[in-house]
């Protein structure tokens, strides 16, 4: 009290501001670290249960840990060949999103052309549509084309899904090239290839990274359209995934699954916040 | 003000690649579903035009009880997450200590697919699940709560909210981030408390914000396939789920092109209506 009254009121005042951000701003540490960590600890539990040590309703932690579940999924599930199923096309989607979006970013980005509002919506059907719908008609679509329960199906479905992420980026980082630089370019009598390879790619280099990391993971996440289009001949992570949720529900299975599959995303995800602007994680999020 | 480029064959061509392989089979896959709810297109059987399959629909208590399940389950989910996220995204507003390493956590949710996000959070919901067994721990309560598959959706919300909440809040944010700190001093200055802050600058302002939101959160929980059927109630499921159950297990492929139409139909309304609606609030303001 004494000590109070020696002091300044605003000053007082200001302390106590700053000793309520710092309560706050520890509060929210913790109740994050909690919402996000406690769910992933759990499953890292469940996926390390010992079989020959039950984990039953009143223990909070397991009472012994072993890699027998691991062995387990590799072994007696498809998961091995879900995997690659599902990194052989993500790569493929990647590279096919890229190549057919890359002339559509270029005009959206740097041409003022009439109707380009309505363009770049067009652009964000696939994400805006409900997914199951687009699953269950285009696999009609797919029927009449030959393409259903086909791989090369598979890849076009992932592409047409990591599309609108791909142009979003891609037209954002098109648009940002200054015009001076593409005419001091020109004045110094640069031709179109030159133009190409010392000013565009150089200058989207961070966009395009960006927009294939999100397509990627887009693909590997891909589960309505691969549920319909896919199943049964081609499994992939997602839809292994689905059948331990769904009819046959065990667990641990489920709990290395989810492990494997969310692990190389949140890594993906560090990569992002470290190397690129968070620019593009809101565009690619689309502000419509 | 730049200059209109005209739209050259050169453009169309340059178009075609990324815009037309997406309303090709977008616009294909619509084009199907209205033309079966109205009985054309029968891969098996003769097709033709008649409304019965409509009138089937309208007047199935489960496809109804679906309808109304999903559309309570799209409004409580974005209004929830919108809820939880918008007093973070202040709290984000100004920069602070340890601001940018929680910006990071906070945002790992948004890499992790939906189906992953149910099983995390299945964990802990469940009858036996973490929740649970730290209560009756405590002795709070004598019996588990019935969180998971539970009649009301609570199970299907909570993961909606665990798994959106990065995306809202990165909406959120920029929304935020926009309203000048000269607008807050001003009213400060002129005697506004807290609450009239919240309530006369921040909400107002960061309204076009909070319904970009809204709009892409009932979107994502309306139009919802795996969160419902492994989170949701036994009866009744959602209106995808019901589609697909139509589809592909009953074969009946022209009532479940319906059910789509009546899909894609809410999710236009909805786009169409924020778009008028965002109108108004900038006109408005």
């Amino acid at each position: 009290m004494d000590k109070n009254k020696a002091m300044p009121l605003h000053l007082i005042k200001k302390r106590r501001k700053k000793n309520f951000y710092l309560m706050i701003t520890l509060f929210f540490v913790i109740v994050q670290l909690l919402w996000v960590g406690i769910p992933i600890f759990m499953a890292i539990m469940w996926s390390l249960v010992n079989p020959n040590d039950a984990w039953s309703y009143p223990n909070l932690i397991p009472p012994s840990f072993s890699l027998e579940q691991w062995r387990y999924v590799f072994n007696y599930t498809n998961i091995a060949r879900a995997l690659k199923t599902s990194y052989t096309i993500a790569p493929l989607a990647v590279i096919l999103s890229f190549l057919l979006s890359l002339p559509t970013s270029y005009i959206l980005g740097r041409k003022n052309i009439p109707g380009k509002k309505i363009f770049m919506l067009v652009v964000l059907l696939p994400m805006i549509m409900p997914g199951m719908v687009v699953a269950l008609f285009l696999s009609r679509v797919f029927n009449i084309m030959g393409l259903s329960q086909t791989f090369f199906g598979l890849v076009l479905a992932h592409t047409l899904m990591s599309m609108p992420y791909m142009i979003r980026v891609m037209t954002t980082s098109f648009a940002s090239i200054p015009q001076d630089v593409i005419d001091a370019a020109e004045n110094l009598g640069a031709g179109t290839f030159v133009k190409i390879k010392d000013i565009f790619l150089p200058m989207i280099r961070p966009g395009l990274i960006a927009g294939m990391i999100f397509a990627f993971t887009t693909s590997i996440e891909e589960f309505n359209l691969t549920f319909i289009i896919g199943t049964p001949t081609f499994e992939t992570i997602p839809t292994i995934l689905y059948s331990f949720m769904g009819y046959n529900f065990i667990r641990t299975n489920a709990a290395v699954v989810s492990l494997l599959m969310m692990t190389p995303n949140i890594i993906m995800l560090f990569i992002v916040e470290r190397f690129l602007k968070s620019d593009y994680l809101s565009a690619s999020l689309g502000k419509m | 003000m730049k200059k209109k480029d005209k739209i050259t064959p050169f453009i169309i061509l340059m178009l075609l690649p990324g815009v037309g392989f997406i309303v090709f089979f977008i616009g294909s896959s619509i084009v199907i579903t209205v033309l079966q709810s109205l009985g054309f297109f029968n891969m098996m059987g003769e097709s033709g035009f008649t409304l019965g399959y409509w009138k089937s629909i309208l007047s199935s208590r489960e496809a109804m009880d679906s309808l109304l399940f999903s559309l309570k389950m799209g409004i409580l989910s974005s209004v929830g997450t919108v809820l939880v996220a918008f007093p973070l995204a202040l709290f984000f507003r100004k920069s602070g200590p340890a601001k940018g390493m929680l910006g990071s956590i906070i945002k790992v949710p948004l890499f992790i697919p939906a189906l992953v996000a149910s099983f995390l959070i299945l964990n802990l919901i469940s009858y036996h699940g973490l929740i649970n067994t730290t209560l009756m721990r405590l002795n709070i309560i004598n019996e588990p709560l019935r969180m998971l598959n539970d009649s009301f959706g609570w199970g299907v919300i909570t993961i909606q909210i665990w798994k959106n909440l990065p995306f809202v809040l990165l909406i959120l944010m920029s929304a935020i981030s926009s309203i000048r700190d000269d607008t807050i001093d001003a009213a400060k200055n002129l005697g506004a408390g807290y609450w009239s802050v919240l309530f006369r600058i921040y909400i107002p302002l960061a309204m076009p914000g909070i319904l970009v939101a809204m709009i892409l959160m009932f979107i994502r929980a309306f139009g919802d396939f795996p969160i419902t059927s492994v989170a949701g109630p036994v009866y009744p499921s959602s209106v995808a789920n019901r589609m697909q159950i139509m589809a592909n297990l009953y074969q009946e492929w022209n009532q479940a092109a319906v059910l789509g139409v009546i899909i894609i139909v809410t999710t236009f309304f909805v786009v169409w209506a924020y778009s008028r609606f965002a109108e108004l609030v900038q006109g408005g303001a």
